[in-house]
């Protein structure tokens, strides 16, 4: 029942019977005001007689007539008071000897019958008539007061001409009372769905939706409620998630660190065994032996940065990176390494018209690496190595040549699949594209960003 | 002779890399754990450091000896290879060295790493040249002649000394020695180049010390 109380619902329905209550109030009150006017005012129009009055006095008056002077005055008397009056006199001739703002044709001869007819028409109608024989007898004839009734308003509409602004008043006044509290009503339930609205969409730095206020304990306070539980959930479930991110990173990293840890013993030995004075074929295997801890090495690494790229866990940042130097100044560090090998190394590197790129330095270190790597291992046989810049009307690239046999042709190159897709993942991550072109005479991989607008 | 400290708990590899750097003619003090840690660390030229120890981390260890003594070079040396790993090694120490690895690249960057912090030997020869970097004198060996290079040109070969085998960019030169940015086109470095190299080259047209590596920038090579 408290509950129900609280409730936008319990509040919509004290709307509602306010605004009934101020309805039946307003109809009392006029009908309360309607009757005290009715008992104070039982006067027709001239503000002083009612028609029953008017006809008494008319008879009273009339029974004082004795000559036409005494009728033309008292037309006159009448004609003030009521304007509007129309009054005639047929005399005891049954002439129709004085009138005074007579509407409509009269004959002059008044016959028995159409007096009969004249009485019987207007008796009780519209206008009001009051027929009195004039003088003490019936021989001067009689006088006729003609009102239309019109003229004579009823008392209630009399009453409703005077007092209607204030009823109209009354009457529109509640109706706005009552939509104007409507209106607020509806107002702050607006306000508090907007509010509501607005703080939902509020995203905190971990990109979840943020607690709101719980105001009141009505049906929003409840959706409110239900809104704080579902951020709650979330937030517990992304905390899960992080956790088991976490966990799985954490499981990555030390699954590399631990088969990495024998791999450098193993290295170790083999490296302790070359130093010492072995046959030529020993030495060889052992070289082999190297050369497969690389390769393990490498592998451990791609299989991880895979799993952690396909997982968008790669840690990312770009920057605005000035390729020309970034790419001489990762060249070096590799021309050793290309030079020990004996590889015949051109490097061509102009700087771009639009020589920044979003980059994240590190990704493009590995990409070039996975590509360099497998240059190394896979295309020994060419012994030469380009890697220049090239540019054309829609896109600039960096261009990596070997003259090696060619990735279809090479059998042993089992472990570039996983290298090339990293790269192709770190490609596109940043944005960029890539483009691989294998022949048995080399194979040429173009880096390439295509033009926007605005270069 | 400079002195390493080399904190590692794998007893194979310690022992193998500790030999390895005696070999190379390096005092190592070969740690398992960070526990003896201060009574060492005011008087190491260079420390090489793995990340998971027992007790202390090697980021702990490393961020504590830089505490100590900003000038002493860092080389983490880790199976760690995670990008965040690497990003929290470098963010204090001055490299960072995957197992497996070989030694030779140990010890080149042992060496980089020294002749940047200049520790280590006080001469050197370079192709023809003899260097005493203490005293700034460069004497020909073949004419027994001191050779005798103006400040910017001193600078620039210092440069070239401090990270020699290295190959540098036109940009790091620039740089380096200048210390302003290098400009696309600016030309300044190239006639330094070409002055140093007739006052120390015997044939300034066939350079042999400072070497050209085209696209990419000089080197000079021990």
């Amino acid at each position: 029942m408290k509950r129900f109380l609280k409730s936008l619902l319990a509040k919509y329905i004290l709307i509602i019977l306010i605004a009934l209550f101020l309805l039946q109030a307003a109809y009392i009150t006029i009908i309360l005001v309607f009757f005290n006017f009715v008992e104070d005012t039982d006067s027709p129009e001239d503000g002083q007689h009612s028609f029953a009055e008017i006809e008494e006095k008319w008879h009273q008056e009339a029974s004082k007539v004795v000559s036409e002077d005494d009728v033309i005055r008292l037309f006159e008397k009448w004609q003030v008071i009521y304007p509007k009056a129309s009054m005639f006199w047929v005399n005891g001739d049954d002439v129709l000897e004085v009138q005074s703002n007579l509407q409509e044709n009269l004959p002059e001869e008044w016959n028995a019958a159409f007096t009969a007819q004249f009485l019987k028409s207007q008796y009780d109608n519209d206008p009001f008539t009051v027929v009195a024989f004039a003088g003490e007898s019936d021989e001067d004839g009689f006088i006729v007061f003609q009102l239309e009734r019109d003229v004579m308003k009823p008392q209630g509409q009399r009453l409703f001409d005077q007092y209607s602004w204030a009823i109209i008043t009354l009457t529109i006044g509640v109706v706005f009372i009552f939509i104007f509290l409507s209106l607020w009503f509806f107002r702050g339930i607006r306000k508090r769905l907007v509010h509501l609205q607005e703080a939902m969409e509020i995203r905190d730095t971990d990109g979840l939706p943020i607690l709101i206020e719980e105001k009141k304990q009505d049906e929003i306070g409840d959706l409110e409620k239900s809104f704080n539980q579902m951020v709650q959930e979330l937030r517990e479930s992304r905390e899960r998630e992080q956790e088991e991110e976490q966990l799985r990173k954490e499981l990555i990293a030390n699954l590399s660190h631990d088969l990495r840890t024998p791999l450098t013993k193993i290295n170790a030995q083999a490296y302790t065994l070359q130093k010492m004075n072995l046959p030529i074929e020993a030495k060889r295997s052992l070289k082999l032996t190297s050369t497969s801890i690389e390769d393990v090495d490498r592998l451990i690494e791609n299989l991880m940065s895979y799993t952690l790229l396909m997982a968008s866990k790669y840690k990312k940042e770009l920057k605005e990176i000035d390729m020309a130097r970034f790419i001489r100044q990762y060249l070096a560090t590799w021309y050793p390494v290309f030079e020990r090998e004996g590889y015949d190394v051109e490097v061509e590197i102009e700087p771009f018209e639009q020589n920044t790129w979003e980059i994240d330095p590190l990704w493009f270190s590995r990409i070039l690496d996975n590509l360099l790597q497998n240059v190394l291992r896979h295309a020994a046989d060419g012994k030469y190595i380009a890697v220049r810049t090239e540019a054309t009307g829609h896109y600039d690239a960096i261009v990596i040549a070997d003259k090696g046999r060619g990735m279809q042709v090479d059998t042993e190159q089992k472990g570039a699949g996983i290298g090339l897709s990293i790269v192709d993942m770190m490609v596109k991550g940043m944005d960029l594209d890539w483009d691989i072109d294998s022949t048995e005479k080399g194979t040429t991989i173009k880096i390439i960003r295509v033009k926007r607008a605005g270069d | 002779m400079v002195h390493i400290l080399y904190i590692e708990d794998e007893e194979e590899i310690g022992q193998w890399v500790t030999e390895d750097l005696i070999g190379r003619g390096h005092n190592v003090t070969w740690l398992t754990s960070g526990n003896q840690l201060e009574q060492h660390i005011n008087n190491i030229d260079l420390a090489i450091l793995d990340i998971m120890l027992p007790g202390l981390d090697g980021f702990s260890i490393g961020k504590r000896i830089k505490k100590a003594n900003q000038d002493t070079p860092i080389v983490m040396l880790s199976a760690r290879s995670a990008v965040e790993d690497k990003l929290e090694g470098l963010s204090f120490a001055d490299d960072y060295v995957t197992k497996p690895f070989h030694p030779d690249e140990l010890a080149a960057r042992v060496d980089a790493l020294l002749r940047r912090f200049q520790k280590g030997e006080e001469s050197m020869e370079v192709g023809h040249l003899q260097i005493d970097t203490k005293s700034s004198i460069i004497i020909n060996k073949h004419t027994r002649e001191e050779i005798l290079l103006t400040g910017k040109q001193y600078q620039l070969f210092q440069y070239f000394l401090r990270h020699l085998n290295q190959i540098l960019t036109k940009e790091q030169l620039y740089e380096g020695v200048w210390g302003e940015r290098f400009m696309e086109g600016d030309k300044t470095l190239m006639v330094h180049i070409r002055y140093l190299r007739e006052k120390i080259e015997e044939n300034p047209a066939k350079p042999t010390i400072i070497e050209t590596i085209r696209g990419i920038g000089y080197r000079v090579k021990k």
